[in-house]
Order: C-alpha cells, then sequence, then structure tokens
C-alpha cells in the first residue's frame, strides 16, 4: 500500500481529481484487475465531486490510448469527448433540469440504447446523473438492467446519498460515498492547481464546506460571490431596520422571485450565515462558512446566544423547505421578517 | 469485466439458497410429489433470493433427471441452458418497465404456445408492484387459468402493492430477512472460495449492515476485497461511514455535561474523518436505544463487553427515560431528514443543540412563529395579550434584575387586578379612582410597582390613608403580604413592559404600528 501523500499525487497527477484518493485508487485497481464492477453509485453532497469522477472513470475505461492501465491519458479524442459528455458511448441520463424529475421514459430509452453494442469503445458506459432525483418508477424500471446489464455496458449512478434511493437500487450497485475534503486540504489544493491566492482559497474552500466542486464553481463564477455578498449585506441592514421596512423587502423579494430561485439561493447564504452564528455561539472549533463575515458573526453570536441561533437556523431551513413546496414565497418572506431578531451589526465584514 | 460476486455466488441448487429453509422445503417438496402449482408470488426484502429461488424452479421443473427429488440437476441440458441463460423456455419479465396493459396483452398473446425445449414455460415477472393496475387486470384471468404448460413466478419487494385480486390466485412465498449468523456463515464460504483475507470482526460488521440482504453482503465484500488486501474492521467502517463507536460515547458525555462546543467539535471530528452524518446520527440512536433498554431494566438484551456495559450503566443513570426518549426522537430526526443538500451536517448539528436545551423548551410558546392566538373581541388597537412569554425578558422599568417568577406574579397581578380595584371600591371610591389611573403594574417579589402618569398623582397614592389600604387591599387579594412602591412612569406608552416578547407580535405592534398597550389581562 502506498503512503496516503504519494497517492494523493498520484490521484491527482494521473485522475486530475482534487481529493477522493482512496476512490481513485479503487477504480483504478478495477480496471488495472480487469474486475469491474457493473455498475457503481457514487453519492455525496452537491459539489464533491462525484460527476468529475464518475466522467474520469469513464475516460479511465475508454480511452484510447492509456498511458497505463486505468488511467486515463485526458488529451486522445475520446478522453475529450467523454470530457464534454459528448461520446458516442457515454449515455447521459438526467432530469431536465435541477430539481426536476428524471422520467421512466428516458431509463427505458436507456435501456434499449445499452442494449447495443458499443460503438467504438470497449464499454458502453451509462451515466445517470442526481439518480434522486428518478421517479420511482423510474428507478423500478432500472432495476433489472442495473442487477444484470449486457455484457459490454457499465451503469454509474450519482446520488446525494444512499437513502434518497431505492434500496433495491443501491443493493445492486458498488457505492463510493464521498465525503467533503478536511478545509485545509481543499485550499491547498486551490492554491495548486488554480493558483487562487491564500486567502481567497481559504474563503472558497470555508465556503464550499469543502467541496472541490463548489469551491471551483464559486472561483470561476464572480457573480455568485457578489450574490452571496448582497444577500449577506441584506441580511445584516434587514437585522438592523425596523418592520416597514423589512415588509417592504418581503414585498420586494415576493415580487422579483417568480422562478423562486432567487429568493432560494437567498435563503442559502442566509442559512449559511445562521449556521456560523450557531456554531459561534456554541464555541465551537468547526470551521465557519463565512469567514469574510467573521466579526459580524461572533457578534450576532454573543448577542443572541445559542438557543435563539438555533431556532433561527431552523427556520430558515424551514422557509427554505416550504418554498419548495410551493407555498406563496410573499408570505414565507413576510413570516420570516417577523421572526427576524433586532440587533444592529456594527462590525464591518474583513 | 469480472462478474460481481453476488452474481457469481446465486445459488444453483436448493442446498445453497440461505435462510429460506421455509420456501425451500415447500417447494421441494411439491416438485418430488410432481404437485407444481401455476402461480407463486414470491414476497419479500431485497436481497433475500426471490430472483434466484425463481430461477431455481424454473430450472427444476424442466429438468430432466428421471429422480424428482434431485432436480435440479445441474447436469443436464435443461439445467445448463438455464444456468448460462439460454433457456428458451424460462421467460424473465422486467415489470418495472413493461408496466402497461400492452405488455400483458402481449404476453397472453403468446403465451398458448407450446414451450420450445423444455416441460414448462416459466414465466419469472420481477418486480411485479410496478405493473399498472389495468395490466394488473389483465393479467388475471390467464393467473387464474393458464395453459397447463405455462407456470407464473411472481417476484416483488413490495407485495402490499399488489392487488387481492392477484394474492388469491397465487401461492404467497414470504422471504425472510437472512439473520446475521448465517451471513457471516455465508461470507466466510465465499471468502474462503474467492480467497479474501477478512477479519472476523469485519465480517460481523458487514452482515449486521446488510440488515438481512445477501446481495448488500456480498457485495460489500466484493467492493472491499477489490484491492485484494485483508479487510480490516477499520477498512469496513471507513468504507461504510461509520463512526468509531468512541466518538457515539463521547457525543454522550458531552450532552450529560451540556457542553456544547464538545458535542460539535465532536461531530465534527467523526464527519471529518469520513462517516457519513446520517449514518452517525442512527449511531446514537442506536446507542441511546440501548440505554433505554438498560434503563426500562431489561439490561440482558444487550450484547457487549462488561466495560462497555459499566459506560453504559453510568450513561443510562444520567438521563430519565424520558429523556432518553426525547433525544432519540431528535436524533431520529437528523437520521431520516431528506433536506439540506447545501450542508449535510446541518440537520445533526441542530438536533445537538436542540438536544441541550431544556426538556420544557419545546413545550413554552414558540416565539411567534405561528400565527397569532386569535385575540378576542376586543378594540383592534389593542390586540395586547401576554401570552407569549419571553425567554429574554425586555428591560425593566427599574433597574431591579427581572426573574421568570417575577414575569410569572405580573401577570398573576394583572389578572387579579380587577379584583383589588373592587376590593378598595367598596373601601374608599377616592382610593380607587387613584389606583384606576394607575398605568402600569409590576411584581418584584413582594413589592408592588405602580407607575403612575404624573408627580401629583403619585404623591397623592403615596398618602399614607391611600397607600395602606391599598397594600392591604392587594395583600388580601394576592394572599401575601406585600409592599406598594410607586414611581412615575416616564416611559413612553409604547414602551415595552415585560412579560412581552422583544421580538413577537405585540412588541411589534407597539414598535412599528404605531400601537399603544392598553392593557395587559
Amino acid at each position: 500500500m502506498l503512503k496516503p501523500e504519494l497517492c494523493a499525487k498520484i490521484a491527482l497527477m494521473t485522475w486530475k481529481v482534487l481529493g477522493h484518493e482512496w476512490a481513485v485508487d479503487l477504480l483504478r485497481s478495477h480496471i488495472a484487475q480487469q474486475k469491474l464492477h457493473h455498475a457503481y453509485l457514487l453519492s455525496g453532497p452537491d459539489g464533491v465531486g462525484r460527476r468529475t469522477l464518475a466522467l474520469r472513470l469513464a475516460q479511465a475505461i475508454n480511452c484510447a490510448q492509456p498511458p497505463e492501465p486505468g488511467t486515463p491519458c485526458l488529451t486522445c479524442r475520446v478522453c475529450r469527448q467523454i470530457e464534454a459528455m459528448q461520446q458516442a458511448d457515454l449515455l447521459v441520463v438526467q432530469a431536465g433540469s435541477k430539481g426536476g424529475v428524471l422520467k421512466v421514459d428516458q431509463v427505458r430509452e436507456l435501456q434499449r440504447s445499452l442494449a447495443l453494442h458499443p460503438y467504438e469503445s470497449a464499454y458502453k458506459v451509462a451515466l445517470l446523473l442526481r439518480f434522486e432525483e428518478a421517479h420511482v418508477s423510474a428507478m423500478n424500471a432500472l432495476l433489472k438492467m442495473l442487477e444484470e446489464p449486457p455484457a459490454r455496458a457499465i451503469l454509474l449512478l450519482t446520488a446525494d446519498s444512499r437513502e434518497s434511493l431505492l434500496p433495491t437500487v443501491v443493493s445492486r450497485c458498488e457505492t463510493l460515498r464521498l465525503h467533503p475534503l478536511p478545509i485545509e486540504k481543499l485550499a491547498a489544493g486551490l492554491r495548486a492547481e488554480l493558483g487562487v491566492e491564500e486567502q481567497q482559497a481559504r474563503l472558497l474552500a470555508h465556503l464550499s464546506g469543502g467541496r472541490p466542486g463548489l469551491a471551483l464553481r464559486l472561483s470561476r463564477d464572480p457573480e455568485l460571490m457578489k450574490k452571496r455578498v448582497a444577500g449577506l449585506d441584506e441580511l445584516k441592514r434587514l437585522l438592523g431596520c425596523g418592520l416597514v421596512e423589512r415588509f417592504q423587502f418581503a414585498e420586494r423579494t415576493a415580487k422579483d422571485s417568480k422562478d423562486k430561485e432567487k429568493f432560494r439561493d437567498l435563503l442559502e447564504v442566509w442559512l449559511s450565515f445562521w449556521r456560523d452564528v450557531t456554531l459561534r455561539a456554541a464555541g465551537t472549533q468547526a470551521p465557519i462558512a463565512n469567514l469574510d463575515w467573521q466579526a459580524p458573526i461572533d457578534q450576532a453570536a454573543s448577542a443572541l446566544g445559542l438557543a435563539r441561533a438555533r431556532e433561527m437556523t431552523q427556520l430558515i431551513e424551514r422557509s427554505a423547505g416550504l418554498l419548495e413546496r410551493n407555498v406563496n414565497p410573499r408570505l414565507i418572506a413576510e413570516t420570516l421578517m417577523l421572526d427576524l431578531p433586532y440587533i444592529s451589526l456594527e462590525l464591518v465584514p474583513a | 469485466m469480472s462478474q460481481a460476486l453476488y452474481r457469481k455466488w446465486r445459488p444453483q441448487t436448493w442446498d445453497a439458497v440461505v435462510g429460506q429453509q421455509h420456501v425451500v422445503q415447500t417447494l421441494h417438496n411439491a416438485l418430488a410429489a410432481d404437485r407444481i402449482a401455476h402461480a407463486y408470488l414470491f414476497a419479500g426484502p431485497r436481497g433475500t433470493g426471490k430472483t434466484t429461488t425463481a430461477r431455481l424452479l424454473a430450472k427444476a421443473v424442466n429438468c430432466l433427471n428421471a429422480d424428482l427429488s434431485a432436480r435440479p440437476c445441474g447436469e443436464c441440458e435443461h439445467c445448463q441452458a438455464v444456468e448460462q441463460g439460454r433457456f428458451l423456455d424460462l421467460i424473465e419479465i422486467d415489470a418495472a418497465s413493461n408496466t402497461s396493459v400492452e405488455d400483458v396483452r402481449d404476453l397472453r398473446d403468446k403465451i398458448n404456445f407450446l414451450p420450445n425445449q423444455g416441460k414448462y414455460k416459466v414465466y419469472i415477472v420481477d418486480e411485479v408492484h410496478m405493473l399498472s393496475t389495468a395490466a394488473f387486470n389483465a393479467l388475471l384471468k390467464t393467473l387464474e387459468e393458464p395453459p397447463t404448460h405455462a407456470i407464473f413466478v411472481l417476484a416483488t419487494t413490495e407485495a402490499h402493492r399488489i392487488p387481492a385480486t392477484v394474492l388469491s390466485r397465487c401461492q404467497r412465498h414470504e422471504f425472510r430477512r437472512i439473520p446475521v449468523v448465517e451471513i457471516i456463515q455465508h461470507l466466510e464460504q465465499v471468502a474462503q472460495s474467492e480467497s479474501i483475507q477478512v477479519e472476523a470482526e469485519a465480517l460481523a460488521l458487514i452482515a449486521r449492515q446488510s440488515t438481512g440482504a445477501m446481495r448488500d453482503a456480498i457485495s460489500l465484500l466484493d467492493q472491499l476485497a477489490s484491492t485484494g488486501q485483508t479487510i480490516t474492521l477499520a477498512w469496513v467502517q471507513e468504507a461504510l461511514g461509520t463512526a468509531a463507536s468512541q466518538a457515539v460515547l463521547t457525543l454522550v458525555d458531552a450532552l450529560i455535561e451540556k457542553d456544547p462546543a464538545c458535542l460539535l467539535d465532536t461531530v465534527h471530528t467523526a464527519l471529518d474523518s469520513g462517516s457519513d452524518p446520517r449514518q452517525f446520527a442512527r449511531q446514537i440512536v442506536d446507542y441511546l436505544r440501548d440505554l433505554l433498554i438498560m434503563r426500562t431494566g431489561s439490561p440482558a438484551q444487550i450484547e457487549t463487553t462488561p466495560e462497555a456495559r459499566l459506560q453504559m450503566e453510568r450513561h443510562a443513570q444520567a438521563f430519565t427515560p424520558a429523556e432518553i426518549m426525547r433525544l432519540i426522537r431528535l436524533f431520529n430526526t437528523a437520521a431520516v431528514e431528506g433536506r439540506s443538500a447545501w450542508q449535510p451536517a446541518l440537520p445533526l448539528e441542530m438536533a445537538c443543540i436542540e438536544a441541550l436545551e431544556l426538556p420544557e423548551a419545546p413545550a413554552a410558546p414558540r416565539v411567534s412563529s405561528q400565527p397569532v392566538q386569535p385575540a378576542p373581541a376586543q378594540p383592534p388597537v389593542a390586540p395586547v395579550q401576554a401570552e407569549t412569554v419571553s425567554r429574554a425578558p425586555a428591560p425593566p422599568p427599574t433597574s431591579a434584575e427581572v426573574s421568570e417568577e417575577d414575569v410569572q406574579s405580573t401577570r398573576n397581578l394583572a389578572g387579579m387586578w380587577d379584583k383589588v380595584l373592587g376590593l378598595v371600591r367598596q373601601q374608599d371610591p377616592k382610593t380607587y379612582g387613584l389606583m384606576n389611573s394607575c398605568k402600569s403594574r409590576f411584581m418584584r417579589r413582594d413589592q408592588v410597582l405602580l407607575g403612575f402618569a404624573s408627580d401629583i398623582v403619585k404623591a397623592k397614592m403615596e398618602k399614607p390613608e391611600n397607600f395602606e389600604l391599598a397594600q392591604n387591599a392587594l395583600s388580601q387579594i394576592l394572599e401575601r403580604p406585600v409592599t406598594i412602591r410607586c414611581y412615575v412612569d416616564t416611559h413612553k406608552r409604547s414602551a415595552i413592559p415585560d412579560g412581552v416578547d422583544n421580538d413577537g407580535m405585540v412588541a411589534a405592534a407597539l414598535r412599528e404600528l404605531g400601537g399603544e398597550l392598553v392593557d395587559i389581562n
């Protein structure tokens, strides 16, 4: 067995995946020893790197000129096509949009295509993304295929957790549970890989909670970061002002969040804030997400205390849940406004 | 590509089926006596051998061996064909993909043709619970009286979704979860034949984790074996995301100590080392359940080492059964909570913190996340109710510390105030007038604070005759000696008195909407 540091290096060198060395190691050895299974389930929170790992696996399986068994070259045509999810033998099945539903017809279509011989590669690889969004009948429809697929077919499933799939699905797959990287490690990885500055890398690592995919998304899209800061500023303002302004905010939010998307994003930012407040109020060493807002967070934590902070966190979470269940956004916003405590955060973020 | 172990090790003879003696024996006897039914329903949890048994049955009825009880022989042409998946008269239908009534009609059309090779055509309809209602109904007639050469085997994990009309036409066999001991035995056998090195403890954990499903157990073994090294307990734990049991103990210690920092640190250490938040929550629930069992006086049921038992007893004594139940409920919610994709650990963290709060807390009225209590018929200006008790009382009119008790007795006083006024009125209408003009009233232990609008009224009230009369009346009504202190209520009318939540609806009405506090009752 190689030393962990060495493993990490190899994983990074050969598969170009941040973290998850053990998983890369395992999959590599499966390919190298010709012990590939017919179905893998990669589970883990959003942005942890499930899809990347699945694509790398597909590349490693089908690469036209692998430098060594189990390692994709990442430069040949097939590898590049797979990277773009446009290869002839890579069948991608996913819900139409995030939060949508993967329909049973898509699975049936997949079954038909999987039954065909691979077009140019060694294996036909079916990539079923966010399979927790699959309709229950779609999951059931996959069962037989998942247990005994055609000889030259491999199914790769990704999901947020094993529990959100049918147990009958899970028990047919080899499950790899990807978990977030330690914050420090991700920060180091971001510095080394992307050349991000020290401070920015740390912030990204904290914000993403150790999930490389999310960190990359945040670093590539400055718009997302701007939105986050705007959301926090808004919250700070609301905490300090009276009900009239709060209700104006609720009205505004409801008006321009017809698609709910914006409001949901805002709630997510707020949730991260309140969770940080809770963590600080509890006095734990656990890393907070909004590293650049530490001062206001500490202030809020000492002003509110643990119980109240916990209550607020759950309140925001519940509001997000209600939004998901199509409760009137304005109603949610207004109730939330009534429940926000009155504190003025004087300290400014770093 | 190598075949997954659970497929490679699919039993090919009756004897190889693990843990389903009651089903195997029945079928075997039926075969030996040549009394095969025309429709079977195999129901049971995943990975317990339904499809396997169905295929065995198909093999057995078509086997060419002369001895009925020795079927399937595994050697004849037909047995071989079934094993290799090329037997024409074994028709395996994936009911989850062919759910419609058209599919069933298609089946009905073809079933009348005689078998190609064997004696029987065997239709295995797997995942049969997914058939549509119309499809089920279309199947009914065929299922009741199929041609003599046809046998149906329906297999499902969810028998409750099968219509009663279908159930009554089938011979139903219930597959049970396979006991841990038998799983371990079977895994040992597999490991030996596949030359996999594995620790006994690791096998036990795999078996326990698979909750009676053999496929889960074998595929986990397969996964762990793929690196070709000895499988250790630590490795299994890592793959499963189960935290070391030490983490659970530390967490319970922190719960007893009521130390939120230590509690969350424990959670995060466990998660950083790779355990799954839900899995961890489930482990906590398991342990708490053991504590509950121990606390309710049946410690014999818990299998554990003597040292661990001592530790458990200490933990069990630190809680009352009601507390343990509350904790179990909290952590169980965290274990099943589906939401929160943003931060997977959040439900667990919230459960931890909530667990530390006093058990009374959930019973206390929530802030105002619930709709306001229906206001009684009162002028709309004053929807004032002191029901929303604060946990963080507003600053008092005097500098004295306000205790929870004071808030309570202030509310009490508010309820009694009319009686007090009534009593005073009987004795002296003038004093009654004075007291009636009192703006605010508070209790501080044995002192009653009366707030008046101006010095003049206050001075009048402080005249001995008025003062004593009021004091006596108050003591009489409150049934304990109290003293009166008067002060000038310089607060604005909208100041938020104690007993009213600073963040609640009443406070909001006062502060934002220009409400006036008319009365507290």
